[in-house]
């Protein structure tokens, strides 16, 4: 009985030897957060294809809820991609150097920030603009296809990223 | 005491980080080929739709400062995807460096700490 303990002792101080081994250089997957994003973008797409003929400032009082409620829930996904511990670690600054050496941009100083938090207040953004333009003056249809090409790109960074974390 | 066969710990570690390598390069090369063919046709789109004025004034400027933001978040995207590749690599490596050394001496080495 007391040698079993002992080898059970010894198994678990190797296992957690080996598991404080592994490194983090990025924030943990969110699961959460990886299906809000999902479902904002595609009420992102929905909002655009029902603009996509070009609007006029007198009927923006019809879409004026979704876009609120629309940038509300990214802003609300960019805070839950923000707020997660990014951690900071000597080979990350390595990296940076590298890349300063090679005339690439460092990005060192927004290291405390995830690349999908970003990326996802962009989104929030653009569509506070075309809101605007919206409520103003109407946005016209080629207005709308340059917006929908913006949130694209920046959906695309925020959902690779965040689907990449999950390793 | 076991021995450390080293041509089959580097071999172990080779096929630990290729795995993980070949798995994400194309990924990382996917993404990369998709953001720079999209930044390009926005930027066409844009220029175009200054040009013929069906972009309007009032958002002429946002557009034209945001091509430059989005080249910068798609480089810092990919700043963050290629972080957590080198920490999968890393972590499959040692994961069979300390797999090995615990065989050998029967032992739970102090672990090393990436970047110390």
């Amino acid at each position: 009985m007391v040698r079993l303990v002992a080898w059970r002792a010894l198994a678990l101080s190797l296992c957690a030897a080996l598991a404080a081994c592994q490194v983090q250089l990025a924030p943990a997957y969110d699961k959460a957060l990886a299906e809000g994003l999902s479902q904002a973008s595609a009420d992102s797409m929905t909002l655009l294809a029902s603009a996509a003929g070009g609007t006029s400032a007198g009927t923006y009082a019809s879409r004026r809820d979704e876009y609120s409620q629309l940038i509300g829930r990214l802003e609300a996904l960019a805070l839950a991609a923000g707020a997660r511990p990014m951690p900071k670690n000597k080979v990350g600054d390595a990296i940076n150097r590298l890349l300063e050496k090679r005339g690439s941009p460092a990005l060192e100083d927004d290291d405390a920030t995830p690349p999908s938090a970003h990326a996802i207040r962009k989104v929030a953004e653009t569509f506070a603009k075309m809101r605007d333009t919206d409520r103003k003056q109407g946005v016209t249809a080629f207005e709308v296809e340059a917006f929908k090409g913006q949130v694209r790109i920046y959906l695309d960074q925020a959902i690779t990223y965040e689907n990449f974390l999950e390793r | 005491m076991a021995t450390i066969n080293i041509d089959a710990l580097v071999n172990d570690m080779k096929t630990a980080a290729s795995g993980v390598l070949k798995q994400d390069v194309s990924a990382l090369r996917g993404f990369s080929e998709r953001q720079l063919k999209a930044i390009a046709q926005q930027t066409k789109l844009v220029a175009t739709g200054i040009a013929t004025k069906q972009i309007t004034k009032e958002t002429q400027d946002f557009f034209l400062d945001s091509l430059e933001e989005m080249a910068l978040s798609f480089v810092r995207t990919l700043h963050g995807l290629l972080m957590v590749t080198i920490e999968k690599v890393w972590n499959a490596v040692v994961g069979v460096i300390w797999g090995a050394l615990s065989k050998a001496t029967g032992l739970a080495l102090p672990e090393p700490v990436l970047g110390d």
